[in-house]
């Protein structure tokens, strides 16, 4: 919980491959549009970058998430406020790995016990708009798909599919995959949650 | 196994390509006076077919025939036809809706039972781990680990396995196949469930949970089991035409560089990472995660400047997803392998209208071809249609051959 792997350097995003090149003159704008989000969510990060007001916001903070949680809702990450990637972090025994803004939207890394990293994606308004993985196995999808978990295993299956391409499109939600045993990767995302301005391609 | 002779030996006739293939298994006599003539080679060669599968809607998909008995039975044995042959995972898997024979589940050293969550892309398969002896052409693995899918006495299956997503596929329609038989370039299915849970292996008494497993209760790739021709496999497959057709046969001979049959030649050796992945170049942009994989059903990559087949809005369409230019389109890449230096230019593939294709009711499309969602931007996936027309060798992992050193690809 300390700011050790705060994730902007250089090297995590150049790791990124695709990209695309970032204009500097929109990071003023995101970063007013993510302070006036919340800051009681970003301390929740711990990743992100502190601040002094840290011990205020972290009781602050724990009192949304007693509030987000009470209900016991399906521990859901797609579709749900960030705070509940913290949730995933708990219920999946893992460690965020780094926490990084890019433009328009900032990407927790959790890396899993498995060796499977899982990514989500939050918008400017504070909500999960896609998830991502990549590893040997595929992380918990009940966990990171939450209400849209189900959409993955009931959708009908091409009659010409085979075991190494998943594309599904229900309502709001895709979901695509790919790989073979060992290495799976695959991602979902709600088409109407994506920030304007963002790459899809970017959201691996 | 009188009758196990005659099925084979009928299986041959129908099937096989050559007589030399089929030759072995039968015990030789010594003849009167001189040296008794050396043992006939192992018959190393089963029959592939590229058909319409069990589930009557395959598309580039072979198979091949596997036969299992209770260990150390000769006579409670079963052959079972239209088992998948991959070379994109590992191990032997069987529905167990087509199985007739029962085989010992693995017993871990705490008494519990031994069960796994295989992981496919499109979903997983649940069922224990038992043990087979396992014959395919004239190879014998026995005791071999084999993962039974579906199977009646394991039907509750864990959350942490079910939460992996996708379609639970444990039938043969939902399958696709009485089983699967994956000969790819590793041994294990698993890199580390020795020491490691990560949700494939599960302890199972009144319930399931995961736990790590010894390497030699793990399932492995058959071929590293066998008592001869064991450091890897080749597949070859025929031309096909551009149109696509029906019933191909093609050969999985079993070793490389142990019999006359499997000698390497001239064949270019790529070397895959530990993910089993070669880099290949194409369009001036190089795809890292990139795989030779008879368990693709086509050539799949990104390429904007090629008309796909529907409107990718509209997922009701069992060709969405794939391309339909007008006329065909000529491509190549440049396939990489993991050592420096280690490189195939120019390697050739087609792409065709895959809605004239399949509405033809073919079995092999060499033509056929696929987008990659961006979410998969690091791959370029060269599936079955490369193997068509080509002899492709899967050298496992720490097996040498007189060309190079596994894990590789060869062709």
């Amino acid at each position: 919980m300390d700011a050790g792997i705060s994730g902007t350097s250089p090297s995590q995003a150049s790791g990124e491959g695709v990209m695309s090149p970032k204009p500097d003159k929109e990071q003023p704008k995101l970063n007013q549009v993510t302070r006036r989000r919340s800051n009681l969510q970003r301390i929740f990060m711990p990743t992100f970058q502190l601040n002094d007001r840290k011990t205020v916001a972290l009781g602050a903070s724990l009192l949304i998430a007693a509030a987000v949680l009470i209900p016991r809702v399906a521990l859901a990450t797609l579709g749900q406020p960030e705070i509940t990637v913290q949730t995933d972090v708990a219920q999946l025994h893992a460690a965020i790995k780094s926490s990084q803004d890019r433009t328009g939207y900032r990407v927790h890394e959790i890396q899993l016990p498995s060796g499977t990293v899982l990514r989500e994606f939050a918008a400017p308004n504070g909500n999960v708009f896609a998830v991502a993985w990549q590893g040997p196995t595929r992380p918990d999808l009940r966990q990171a798909l939450g209400q849209y978990f189900d959409a993955f295993g009931s959708a009908p299956q091409s009659k010409f599919s085979d075991r190494r391409h998943v594309q599904i499109e229900q309502g709001d939600l895709i979901v695509q995959s790919g790989g073979h045993m060992r290495a799976l990767s695959g991602r979902a995302y709600l088409k109407s949650a994506i920030p304007s301005g963002v790459n899809l391609g970017d959201l691996h | 196994m009188v009758s196990m002779r005659a099925l084979k030996m009928g299986l041959c006739a129908v099937l096989c390509l050559s007589a030399v293939a089929c030759g072995g298994g039968g015990g030789g006599t010594a003849s009167n006076g001189g040296p008794p003539p050396p043992p006939p080679p192992t018959n190393n060669t089963a029959s592939l077919i590229i058909d319409e599968g069990p589930s009557n809607q395959s598309v580039n998909t072979m198979f091949t025939s596997v036969t299992v008995c209770v260990p150390g039975s000769t006579t409670s044995c079963q052959t079972i036809d239209h088992i998948q042959v991959d070379t994109g995972s590992y191990g032997l898997r069987l529905l167990a809706p087509v199985l007739t024979v029962t085989l010992p589940v693995e017993m871990l050293a705490d008494g519990n039972s031994l069960a796994e969550c295989t992981q496919f892309v499109d979903g997983y398969t649940w069922g224990p781990v038992v043990t087979a002896d396992v014959q395919i052409a004239g190879e014998t693995a026995n005791s071999l680990p084999v993962q039974v899918i579906g199977d009646p006495r394991f039907t509750n299956i864990p959350a942490a396995c079910s939460s992996t997503g996708g379609t639970e596929e444990d039938t043969v329609a939902t399958f696709g196949a009485n089983g699967i038989l994956g000969i790819g370039p590793f041994e294990l299915d698993c890199g580390d469930c020795d020491t490691a849970t990560n949700g494939l292996y599960y302890a199972c008494a009144a319930s399931c949970t995961d736990t790590t497993v010894p390497v030699n209760m793990q399932v492995p790739n058959p071929v590293t089991h066998f008592a001869a021709d064991n450091n890897g496999a080749i597949v070859v497959l025929p031309s096909v035409a551009a149109g696509g057709a029906s019933n191909v046969m093609g050969s999985l001979i079993f070793g490389i560089d142990t019999q006359t049959d499997n000698a390497s030649g001239s064949e270019t050796v790529l070397n895959v990472d530990d993910m089993a992945e070669v880099s290949i170049v194409f369009n001036g942009q190089t795809f890292a995660q990139s795989f030779i994989d008879s368990g693709s059903n086509g050539i799949y990559f990104a390429d904007n400047s090629i008309t796909l087949c529907t409107d990718p809005s509209d997922p009701t369409s069992p060709i969405v997803n794939f391309y339909c230019p007008p006329s065909p389109v000529d491509l190549s890449v440049n396939i990489q392998g993991a050592n420096t230096g280690q490189a195939a230019n120019g390697v050739m593939f087609t792409v065709g209208n895959a809605e004239t294709m399949l509405n033809n009711p073919f079995d092999a499309y060499p033509q056929l071809a696929g987008t990659l969602p961006p979410g998969n931007a690091g791959s370029f996936d060269f599936g079955l249609p490369f193997f068509f027309g080509r002899r492709v060798a899967v050298a496992v992992q720490g097996f040498t051959t007189k060309v190079g050193t596994g894990p590789y690809i060869a062709f």
